[in-house]
This record gives C-alpha cells, structure tokens and sequence, in this order.
C-alpha cells in the first residue's frame, strides 16, 4: 500500500470511529464534554509515562482515557450539587487537569521530549509512518489497525447498548422509571467516548477529533429526523468528509488536521446555510397557496 | 527574596500586574457568561482568537510592512474574531435544530483549524517579527512588556465601563429575557454588546495564560464567587476579586518556584479557591447542604416518634 493511500485509510477509519459515538454525544447536549476531555488526554499521557517509563506503552492510552473519564464522571458529579448552573462544571474541571498534567511535564520530565504541543496539534503523517509489514509487504501503517480495533469496539458497544443509549437519550425520566440503570449507561457511554478519543488524538489531534466527533453528526442531524437516518448518513458524512478533506489538504499542501477539521465545518455551514434556505423556499411557496383573505 | 526584592524587578512586577488585571476583568465579566449558563463560551472565543491574532499579524504585515506585533492590533483581530465565532454559535443555535453546545463545539473547531492552518502558512513563510508569535498557543507570562500590560489594563476597563454603563440592561437580560424584550430593549444588541465585552475580557489574558487554560479564568472565579452571595453586584465584585487574588498568589507562587509555568499554576490557585468555595461555604455549600439535610432528618423523627408516644 503506498504511504498516501495508507493514511487516507486512516483518515477514513479515525473519522467513522469518532463519528459513530458522536451520534449520542450530540443528541445528549454534551458536545463541548469532547473538547473537555480531549484536554484531559496530557494528564493522563504524563500520569502514565510517571508510571510506566515507556511512552510507547498501550497502558497510556488507558491511563489518558481513564483521565477523559474523570472529567466526564467529575463535571456530573458538580452537576449534581446543584450548587452550579449551565455548562460550567466541565469548564472547571478541565483546565484544572490539563494545568496538573502541564506542570508534572515540566517539573519532572523536562529533558523527556514530551511536547506539549506534539500532543494538542497531532498529526496524521506522522501516525501513518510506522508501516506494518507481512512477508515483506507493506500493509498499511500500524496505527490504521489500531483505530480498526477501536472502531470495531465501538460498533460492537453501540449495537449491545443501542436500545438503552437510545431511550436514556431521548426520555432519560421513562429510561429510569422502566428500569434502565441511567448511570450505569452514561459512565459506560462516555469511557467509550473517552477512549475513542484518546486513541484517534494520536493519528488526528485534538482539533481533528472533537471535529471528527461532533461535525458529521451535526451535519446529519440538520438532515434527519430519524435515528437510524441519522446515524447512517453520519456515516456517509464521515467516510466522504475524511476523504475530500485529506485530499484537499494534501492538494493543497495544507496541514492535513487542521485542514480536515475546517472542510468538515465548511460541509456544517454549507449544509445549514441550504436547510435553511430550502425552509424558506417551502414556507414561501405554502404563503402563496393560501387564498388571500377576503376583505 | 524579600517584598521589596520582589517589586524591584520590572519583569515580576509585570507578570503580577498584567496577571491581577487579567484576573480581576475576567472574573467580573465571566459572572455574566455564568449567569447565562453559557461559561463555556470564552473557550470558543480563546480558541478563535489565534485566527483572529494571526490574521492582524499579517495584515499589520502587509500594511505597515514591518512589526506587526503590536499588542492592540492583534487584539483587535482577536476581537473581531472571537465576536464573530460567538456571533455563528449563537445564530446556528438559534436557527436550527442544533444545540447551544454543539454549536459551540462546531465553531470552535471551524476558528481553530484556521488559525493552525495559518500558522503553518506564517511558520514557513518570510514575515518580520514572527517569532514568539506561537506564544499565543500555549501562553508565556514572563513575556508580558510595559506597553502589553497597558493595553490591556485599557482595554480591560473599556470592556469593565461598558458593563457599568449597560448595567440594568445586562442585569435584566440575564435574568428576564423576555421582560427585557417586552420592555423594548433589543435583545440583540444587549446581547452582542454583552458577549463583546466577554470577548475582551477572554482575549486579553490568551497571550499570557495561553488559549487552553483562559476558559479557567472565566468560569472559576464565578462559580466560587456564586457560593457566596445572593446578589449580581455582589458576585461581579467579589468573583473579580477572586480573579485577581488567585491570579496575583499564582503569579507569585510561580515566580517563587521558579521553573513552574504561570498559567497553570494560577489555574490551580483559582481551582483551590473554588473547591473551599463549594465545601465549605456558610450559604450554599455541600457541608451546609448535608448539615441542613441531617437536621431536617433528625427533626422529622422527632416529629414521628413525638407523636407516636402521645398517641
């Protein structure tokens, strides 16, 4: 597999593994919990290299989702004080653990190249460079595999759970009232958030990833007025999203994260600007039907 | 080192003053955005300021040919794009089936990518005085120059005289929309002059704490002064007191330690603040809220074992 096609692949594969969660994070109003805790990842990369001393460990990833967990499961335990109002609480723990993370770096790892902004910018080039190679053939970079395995561990959850995600969703009050363990369900949602997040924040970068989580869904929820619908032209949405962005970057010789992200928000105004145009069109059209009163 | 050391040295006596005023003028005006249950909005408008900052920088460029590091007109451009990235979230909410948080979370991404990809553009091209401007990314304190601070200290109260002067309009708008709307007042143009001076008050502090952590200042200097006081004059005055005492001890704290990075350590001061704030307030706090739950309790039994024995 040359090395373009390769990461155009993983391009693919981060944005259907981010989009699929995404679906419930924008039906459950929690879409600036992803910006949370893609923030939380540095903390819990620092955390773990403390633990572990080898960055190439899968025990950091762990550790990173773990720490996008303690923002999610903290920002609704300040919810539940009652003590504050509106989105406040996620803009308070947040900062709170990135500033931790921020020190430990320099405090203790001051000679380890642990770049704070390798980590926030990431970059899908570079995640692509590790090629994994069978009897001498070059199948594609490592990295695609595992997104593949994180994609597959998202799909397998959602359709275990899609019944219960869904009704805790749209009617959380019915969920508890017929027995659904509401809480159980939001934590077990969001580690998955979590980890799919930090898992795509090494081939994508912050930017790219809440992006990729939150734009197609977006995009086809304007578009849908049906969970199956909307879920499925998420997809669509996602898979030709990653593809035109990375070419268009790649054409452009832009940097490929952050061009993705803006042609997926472009894709977001394009389709919100035609919406609502198309509504306006329909209401016209009705007005000129009805006779004109009579005087 | 002693007090007077301390104040002897232009560069911590900068990193303190330029850090107060960003505290004090972003606890005050983030009460506001708390109130209005849209806090995380300052984190959109930090974001969208590197956009905002880099495209000044060129334009400067372009214009005057050399410099263009001037702190008000990148502030300008700051401005103007945090104003326009709210303006978008706001409208997108509005106007379809979106959320608020969504909303946000789409425009955040839309000013960030641009803004990196315009740091690429400036990183590998020829433009004078380009250096440091990554500074606005992650912040650096110890950069603050005389005429940073003065800018911002300006700026500052410019945003601080508007909230005085539209006081009652932002103080209706908050809390009764539609009253306000009834009134006659115009929503939307209490609205953009309210989310214009939160703009000021996030964007001014990007270069020194750094665009990730300034939501902190806007949102924890608030939510600790809530726990206090019953009143919006109250929380505006003592949420920016707390801006400026959390800030001024971070400040100082980080110059102390020495290698320690400002930012984060204020954010932490400011955390601290909160978490006292929420324990162990005498108004609304979590050990009030247990006590008073343990009373009434203990009350009740007493009532239903009073009443079993007289019976």
């Amino acid at each position: 597999m040359t090395f373009v096609a390769g990461t155009a692949l993983l391009a693919v594969v981060t944005a259907l593994a981010c989009a699929l969660p995404g679906v419930f994070v924008v039906l459950r109003k929690d879409s600036m919990l992803v910006d949370a805790i893609s923030h939380a990842v540095l903390p819990g990369i620092v955390v773990g290299y403390f633990l572990t001393r080898d960055l190439e460990s899968p025990l950091l990833i762990v550790g990173a989702a773990l720490a996008g967990l303690l923002v999610a499961v903290g920002s609704e335990w300040l919810c539940r004080t009652g003590l504050l109002t509106g989105d406040a609480p996620q803009g308070l723990v947040f900062p709170a653990l990135f500033s931790a993370g921020v020190i430990l770096v320099t405090t203790n790892f001051a000679n380890i190249h642990l770049d704070t902004h390798a980590v926030l910018v990431g970059d899908l080039n570079l995640a692509a460079w590790d090629q994994l190679t069978v009897g001498g053939v070059s199948i594609g970079p490592t990295y695609l595999y595992v997104m593949l395995a994180v994609l597959g561990f998202d799909c397998a959850f959602l359709a275990v759970s899609y019944s219960r995600l869904k009704v805790t969703t749209f009617d959380p009050q019915f969920a508890a009232s017929v027995g659904v363990r509401t809480g159980v369900v939001n934590t077990a949602f969001m580690f998955v958030v979590s980890l799919t997040v930090t898992a795509a924040f090494h081939a994508a970068g912050a930017i790219l990833v809440i992006a990729l989580m939150i734009v197609p869904p977006a995009t086809a929820y304007l578009l849908s007025r049906r969970l199956p619908t909307m879920i499925m032209s998420t997809a669509v949405i996602a898979v030709t999203g990653a593809l035109a962005g990375f070419w268009l970057a790649y054409l452009l010789d832009a940097a490929t994260s952050a061009g993705m992200a803006v042609f997926f928000g472009l894709i977001f105004v394009a389709v919100h600007v035609a919406s609502r145009l198309a509504r306006h069109l329909r209401h016209r059209r009705r007005a000129g039907r009805t006779p004109a009163p009579v005087s | 080192m002693t007090v007077l050391e301390f104040f002897a040295d232009h560069t911590y006596r900068m990193v303190l003053a330029g850090t107060v005023t960003i505290g004090f003028v972003a606890g005050a005006l983030g009460s506001f955005a708390y109130l209005r249950k849209q806090s995380l909005i300052s984190d959109v408008i930090a974001h969208a300021a590197l956009p905002g900052t880099l495209v000044a920088f060129l334009a400067a460029v372009a214009v005057a040919g050399t410099g263009g590091r001037s702190m008000l007109v990148l502030i300008t451009g700051a401005v103007l794009a945090g104003t326009i990235a709210v303006a978008f979230a706001n409208h997108v909410a509005r106007t379809s089936k979106v959320g608020i948080d969504t909303a946000m979370a789409v425009a955040l991404t839309v000013f960030f990518g641009a803004g990196m990809l315009l740091l690429r553009i400036i990183a590998n091209g020829e433009f004078p005085g380009k250096g440091g401007i990554q500074d606005y990314l992650f912040g650096n304190a110890s950069v603050i120059t005389t005429a940073d601070f003065v800018t911002s200290l300006v700026v500052g109260m410019l945003a601080l005289g508007l909230m005085v002067l539209f006081w009652k309009e932002f103080a209706l708008r908050t809390f009764d929309p539609d009253q306000s709307t009834a009134l006659g007042f115009r929503a939307g143009v209490i609205d953009t002059l309210m989310f214009t001076t939160i703009v000021i008050a996030t964007v001014i502090g990007v270069k020194a704490v750094g665009l990730v952590l300034m939501v902190a200042f806007v949102v924890t200097p608030p939510a600790a002064a809530r726990q206090w006081t019953r009143t919006l004059r109250g929380m505006v005055w003592l949420s920016a007191a707390f801006g400026a005492v959390g800030s001024g001890v971070g400040a100082w704290l980080s110059i102390l330690l020495g290698t320690v990075p400002t930012g984060p350590l204020i954010v932490l001061t400011l955390f601290a603040i909160f978490l006292v704030s929420l324990l162990a307030s005498p108004r609304r706090s979590i050990v009030v809220t247990v006590l008073s739950r343990r009373r009434a309790r203990a009350a009740l039994k007493r009532e239903l074992t009073g009443e079993g024995a007289n019976t």
